[in-house]
């Protein structure tokens, strides 16, 4: 660049020459380690599904030590929607691969694009996260009240509290997703008038 | 033979060779820690190579093996961010931000290249790519290319880029660097 200040110059050399670690890359070489790199993404992406194996193990435990139907119909929901919600999360979350056309996209349209992706997960956190655990829960709950053998003193208070609490966790989730989902927006919003003139 | 008739292997094997180095700074910009900068640079490598199966030469060599390191580098980015809570800021709000290392002393004591990757680690990532698009002697239109940000935008970068260096730099480079 012309008419280049002579400290900036000077940095950007210091930059440019600076000691790598002269980390050399065959061909071989990269194919050999694409195949380890996706062995480690599987694992990492096993490891972000073991809570989901804890929620599967624990109710499927449950419903096999009642003789409650309703208990039992209540675990298999929870189970359900449990796996509902890690498909999701694998198929839209954050397992997903690095896509192989990422030279195609400049980086404001690949930062975009990933950011409506975000956006559009947290905003639909109702649909996917709190929707398909709320039939689980709701029968759960009637199951647990229609099971109390009589002797808890002020069940129903219990009951009715817990059920207040469950619904105050629910609006909170609701709640701080849409204000992620706004957050994210303004930095669409942010790269929209960055790229504006360009087009 | 052109670059779109070379295979796909050719074209990685002359990118590694050609912009190594380069990638190995990009790699230093976007991960402070070695380890997963290890993992960041060969997960670029390893990005970089399957992406060649779709290189169609619309772009040169250089812009298409920017935008894919700078893109899976970013992608790294957003995923550590979820796990650490570190705030990026733009090149505009970290001017106004006081650097810690400015006295002599410090000039003495730390190295340029270390307070260059100090100042590029707290960029957002369109700030980071315009500073290091710079630093690697990029002029407008390659970085605009790069990108995807208006020329206008990419000119008001750069001459932000280059008054906070001038300012946070302006004792000079230290000896033996």
């Amino acid at each position: 660049m012309a008419n280049e200040p002579a400290r900036n110059q000077d940095v950007r050399d210091v930059w440019q020459n600076q000691r790598g670690e002269e980390v050399q890359m065959s061909v071989d070489a990269i194919r050999l380690k694409a195949g380890k790199y996706r062995s480690k993404i599987a694992w990492r992406n096993v490891r972000e599904y073991i809570g989901v194996l804890f929620v599967v193990g624990f109710f499927g435990l449950q419903s096999t030590h009642t003789t409650d139907l309703l208990m039992r119909v209540g675990s298999g929901l929870i189970i359900a929607g449990s796996i509902y919600i890690a498909w999701h999360l694998y198929a839209k979350g954050s397992g997903r691969r690095l896509p192989g056309t990422l030279g195609l996209s400049s980086s404001i349209e690949f930062h975009r694009e990933e950011l409506v992706r975000q956006r559009d997960l947290v905003r639909s956190v109702p649909r996917w996260y709190l929707g398909p655990m709320i039939p689980g829960l709701v029968v759960l709950m009637v199951a647990v009240g229609r099971a109390n053998p009589g002797h808890v003193k002020h069940f129903g208070w219990i009951f009715g509290s817990y059920c207040v609490f469950m619904a105050l966790v629910f609006a909170g989730v609701w709640w701080m997703n849409t204000r992620a989902a706004r957050k994210i927006q303004k930095r669409i919003d942010e790269l929209d008038r960055l790229r504006g003139e360009a087009e | 033979m052109t670059a779109c008739e070379s295979s796909p292997d050719d074209l990685y094997a002359e990118a590694a060779a050609v912009y190594g180095a380069a990638l190995e700074r990009l790699a230093r910009a976007y991960e402070i820690d070695p380890e997963s900068r290890r993992d960041l640079l060969q997960e670029i490598h390893i990005a970089l190579w399957r992406s060649f199966a779709g290189f169609d030469g619309r772009c040169s060599l250089r812009t298409w093996v920017y935008r894919v390191a700078h893109n899976a580098a970013a992608s790294h980015v957003t995923r550590q961010r979820r796990t650490k809570a570190e705030t990026l800021v733009g090149l505009d709000e970290l001017a106004d931000i006081a650097d810690q290392s400015d006295s002599e002393s410090d000039a003495d004591r730390r190295h340029l290249v270390e307070r260059l990757l100090e100042l590029i680690h707290r960029l957002k990532p369109l700030d980071r790519q315009v500073m290091l698009a710079y630093l690697e002697g990029m002029d407008a239109a390659s970085i605009a290319e790069i990108t995807g940000i208006s020329s206008r935008n990419v000119a008001t970068k750069i001459h932000r880029t280059k008054l906070l260096l001038a300012r946070r730099f302006q004792e000079g480079v230290p000896d033996g660097e």
